[in-house]
C-alpha cells in the first residue's frame, strides 16, 4: 500500500486536526507570557501589580486566538 | 477597609481587574442587544438565541482570566503566593478551555442554534472584550513601583 492510498483511506472530521493546529500558537504564546511574568516578579516583586496587568493583556490576546480557533468548528464543519 | 488589623500587601492591579470585569459586562450587554437584533433579522428566533449564547460564552470565558487573577490575588503576601497565583490563573485557563470545547461540541447539533450567528457573536464578544481590556489598561494609572513596603523605623533594628 503506497502513501497515496493510505492518505485516501483516512476518514473522519479534518476539523479536529484544525483545533490541534489552533492550540499550538496560544500554547506557545501563553507559555512565554507567563514564564516571563514569573521571571519579572522574581526579579522585582515590587512590580507585581503592573506585571499582572501586562500579563493579563498578553493572555487575553493569545486566548482570543484560541477561542476563535475553537469556534470555527461551527462554520467550517 | 476600616479595620486596623495588618493585612498582607495587596497588588495594586486589583482595581484594574475589577474595572475590566465591570466594563466587560456593560459591553456584553451592548453586544447581546445588537447581536440579538441582527440575529433575529437574519435568522429569526434561532438567530436571537444564538447571538445571546455566543455573546455570553465569549464574554464569560474572556472574563474568567481577570476573575481568576482577582481570586489568586487573595493569596498575595503569603508564602505560597507565586505558586498559588500561577496555579489558579493557569488552572482556570485550562479548565475554561476544556469547558468551552465541550460546550461547542454539545451546541453544535442543536436544532435551535444558528451556527453562523453564534460564530459571529462569539467573535464580536472576544474582540469587544479585548477592546475593553486595552481601553481600561490605557486609562489605568499605576505608579511604576507600586507593590513595595518601605522599611520603617520600627523595623530598623
Amino acid at each position: 500500500m503506497d502513501a497515496t492510498t493510505v492518505l485516501a483511506a483516512i476518514n473522519g472530521n479534518i476539523a479536529t486536526v484544525g483545533y490541534g493546529l489552533a492550540a499550538i500558537g496560544p500554547a506557545i504564546g501563553v507559555g512565554i507570557v507567563v514564564g516571563k511574568t514569573i521571571e519579572g516578579v522574581a526579579r522585582q516583586p515590587e512590580l507585581a501589580g503592573q506585571l499582572q496587568v501586562l500579563m493579563y493583556i498578553g493572555i487575553a490576546f493569545t486566548e482570543a486566538l484560541a477561542f476563535i480557533g475553537i469556534a470555527t468548528y461551527f462554520i467550517f464543519v | 477597609m476600616s479595620t486596623m488589623a495588618p493585612r498582607p500587601a495587596q497588588p495594586t492591579s486589583i482595581p484594574v481587574f475589577r474595572r475590566i470585569l465591570v466594563y466587560g459586562s456593560v459591553l456584553a450587554a451592548g453586544i447581546a442587544v445588537v447581536g440579538a437584533v441582527v440575529g433575529g433579522l437574519a435568522a429569526g428566533a434561532e438567530g436571537v438565541v444564538s447571538a445571546l449564547i455566543g455573546t455570553l460564552l465569549s464574554v464569560v470565558f474572556m472574563g474568567i482570566t481577570a476573575g481568576s487573577i482577582l481570586v489568586a490575588n487573595r493569596f498575595a503576601g503569603t508564602a505560597a503566593a507565586i505558586g498559588a497565583f500561577f496555579g489558579i490563573v493557569m488552572g482556570g485557563w485550562l479548565v475554561k478551555f476544556v469547558v468551552f470545547l465541550v460546550l461547542m461540541v454539545l451546541l453544535k447539533d442543536q436544532p435551535w442554534i444558528q451556527p453562523v450567528v453564534l460564530f459571529l457573536s462569539i467573535i464580536a464578544g472576544v474582540v469587544g472584550s479585548l477592546l475593553v481590556d486595552v481601553f481600561v489598561l490605557m486609562k489605568s494609572r499605576m505608579t511604576y513601583a507600586s507593590d513595595i513596603t518601605l522599611p520603617t523605623a520600627a523595623h530598623d533594628d
